[in-house]
Parts: structure tokens; C-alpha cells; sequence
């Protein structure tokens, strides 16, 4: 498959908005069915970045030649502050989950990562990891309740692209 | 939507406002006009975040003009305190203002911008002078107050 390019002028830096981090989880519709919900993560964050974490092994043979493996990546995004914020569906969830301790309702999740300074209008790049964990990391703060949050890429993804930028995005797996 | 007029539509459901001229950067002050005054805002206060929204900070000052009284508060035991009286319906814009923001009731500053807080800078009205070339002279109190609120016109995520 072909690299896509960035869809930038020469020498233009891409916004940190383009850098989009959707978290979706199922609710009930109701009766038997069930729906997506998404939510950008990043309101009210002013610096967040996607750690990759990767697990590197190097050694070095007779000659002085280093040879470094990677085994594993554990990805991760911290978004602190992460504030209590009205309208918030994901702030809401999470906060039922810590009220009732369900911790295991925290490694549900789908996280979409979204290139937006890949691809075109209409078909942006993007990756869907499955399964993937958030947990909250403390509740408080000074003036604004801060409930800080971490989020752990399974890496049990697929690429493919959104046909647009909001939480009614259909996400196209590649072929 | 203009800021300026969002301001003056919000000023005037004040009630120490409403009943008075209240006046846009420029006047010729007589008792208990009002006047707006724009402020530059330094745009390194804005915060930007990572979903593209800013944090943005609009100011601006109101001036309350006030006749002056130029007698001892207190003489030979009788208080005459029409300048604290003054001052009082200076503070009660402040206590109005104080209130607006405790009930989440902003200005409109249009579908872009989602007002956070309203909030004077000080918890009392600052006196800025006399201009005693009128007549009566007339103290100019001023009132400093700042909109807080989130600019979310580049925000991509719609």
C-alpha cells in the first residue's frame, strides 16, 4: 500500500487539532439493541501526546554493531486535565464507574485515533483499537473538579479512514 | 456576533444601568451616566487546547460617574454621606455582576464562543478622579470586568 502524504503545504506544521483521540463505547438503544457514543477526548487539555512506550532490547555483537529490538509498544495518552465538564458523555460514564467500583467496565473501550493531516476530506486516515482501557487517575483540584485520565491503546486495531470529523463518523476499515 | 454590543445588550438589563445613559468609549459625563470603555486584550493570555478551542479573556472597564460632596463626613456629630451613597450604588453593579456570573447568566457572544465566567477584577469600585471642570465636580469610579470564554470557531470536530 502506498504512504500516504500529509495533505500540507511544503514546511506547513500540522495543527495539534489534527490529532484527534475519540473515545466510543455501547449504551442501550433500548430494549435488546445497542449504539456507539463517541466523545473527542482533548477538551480543556492543553498538551497531550500519544506515548508509545516501547519495549527495546539492544545488544551489541563482537564488532561493536548494535542490533535493537523492539518486542512490544504499549501505547498510552495521558489528558490532565481531564475536567468535569457538563455535557461530557465519557466524564459521566467514567464517574459511574468509580461510583460503583466496576472496574472491569473500564477495559471496554474503542479508541479511534484520527490523522487529520493524512488523507482528504471525507476520507481522513485513521486507526480503531478495540478493547482498549481508560482509567481515571484522581478526582479534585482547585478551582474545577479535575478528574485526570489515562488511556491504553490495546493495539488490537485496523486502519482505515472517517468520512468526516464528529461523533456521527463512519469509520472505513482498509481492504 | 459583535462583542461590543453583546456587552452594552447585557449591561443594560442591569437595573443600576438600564435607567441611566449609558455610553460607548466617548462622553461628555454628567451625574450617574455610565460609560463603557473598550480594552485591549493580550492575546498572550489565550490558552489554546489540544481540541483546537482557546481560552480567551475580553475586558472592559464601566465608568460611573458620580457628583461630588465636598463636606466631612462626619461634622459637629452629624454624618453626611452622600459620597459613601455614591459609592454604594457603584458597588451595587459589582454585587449585579457577581450574581449574573453565580447564575451561568452571560452575554452572547455568539455560536463560537461559550462564555465560561463574568467577573469584575476587584471587589470594589476603584476611584480614577474628580473632574472638577464641571459643574457639580463629578468623581469618576470604575469598574474593571473580564468575560472569560472559549473560542470554539477553528475547533475541526463538529
Amino acid at each position: 500500500m502506498a504512504v500516504t502524504q500529509f495533505n500540507l503545504a511544503d514546511h506547513q506544521r500540522a495543527e495539534r487539532k489534527q490529532l484527534l483521540t475519540v473515545a466510543a463505547w455501547q449504551e442501550s438503544s433500548g430494549g435488546t439493541g445497542t449504539h456507539e457514543v463517541r466523545e473527542l477526548l482533548g477538551r480543556r487539555t492543553e498538551d497531550s501526546s500519544i506515548e508509545y512506550n516501547a519495549d527495546i532490547q539492544t545488544s551489541t555483537d563482537i564488532l561493536g554493531i548494535n542490533y535493537t529490538d523492539i518486542n512490544k509498544t504499549q501505547p498510552q495518552q495521558d489528558f490532565d486535565p481531564y475536567l468535569i465538564l457538563g455535557g461530557s458523555k465519557l466524564g459521566a460514564k467514567l464517574n459511574d464507574i468509580r461510583r460503583r467500583n466496576a472496574l472491569s467496565e473500564l477495559d471496554q473501550f474503542t479508541i479511534y485515533i484520527i490523522t487529520a493531516f493524512c488523507g482528504e476530506d471525507g476520507a481522513y486516515e485513521a486507526e480503531k483499537h478495540v478493547n482498549c482501557t481508560i482509567t481515571y487517575n484522581s478526582m479534585g483540584g482547585d478551582a474545577n473538579v479535575n478528574f485526570p485520565i489515562s488511556v491504553y491503546l490495546s493495539n488490537d486495531s485496523v486502519t482505515g479512514t472517517v468520512d468526516k470529523l464528529g461523533d456521527d463518523f463512519e469509520f472505513t476499515q482498509d481492504i | 456576533m459583535d462583542k461590543n454590543q453583546a456587552i452594552i445588550d447585557y449591561l443594560i438589563t442591569c437595573p443600576k444601568i438600564q435607567d441611566n445613559p449609558l455610553y460607548f468609549n466617548f462622553i461628555h459625563g454628567n451625574e450617574d451616566d455610565k460609560q463603557i470603555i473598550t480594552t485591549g486584550n493580550e492575546k498572550t493570555i489565550d490558552r489554546p487546547y489540544v481540541d483546537g478551542s482557546v481560552l480567551k479573556r475580553f475586558t472592559f472597564t464601566i465608568i460611573d460617574f458620580k457628583s461630588v460632596a465636598y463636606r466631612a463626613v462626619v461634622k459637629d456629630g452629624i454624618h453626611v454621606d452622600e459620597n459613601v451613597e455614591d459609592i454604594l450604588q457603584v458597588q451595587d453593579i459589582i454585587d449585579w455582576i457577581d450574581e449574573q456570573n453565580e447564575a451561568r447568566n452571560f452575554p452572547n457572544f455568539g455560536e463560537d464562543c461559550i462564555v465560561e465566567s463574568i467577573s469584575t477584577t476587584a471587589n470594589n469600585p476603584n476611584l480614577n478622579g474628580v473632574d472638577s471642570n464641571v459643574s457639580p465636580a463629578l468623581a469618576k469610579y470604575s469598574i474593571s470586568i473580564q468575560v472569560n470564554y472559549i473560542d470554539v470557531s477553528k475547533v475541526l470536530w463538529k
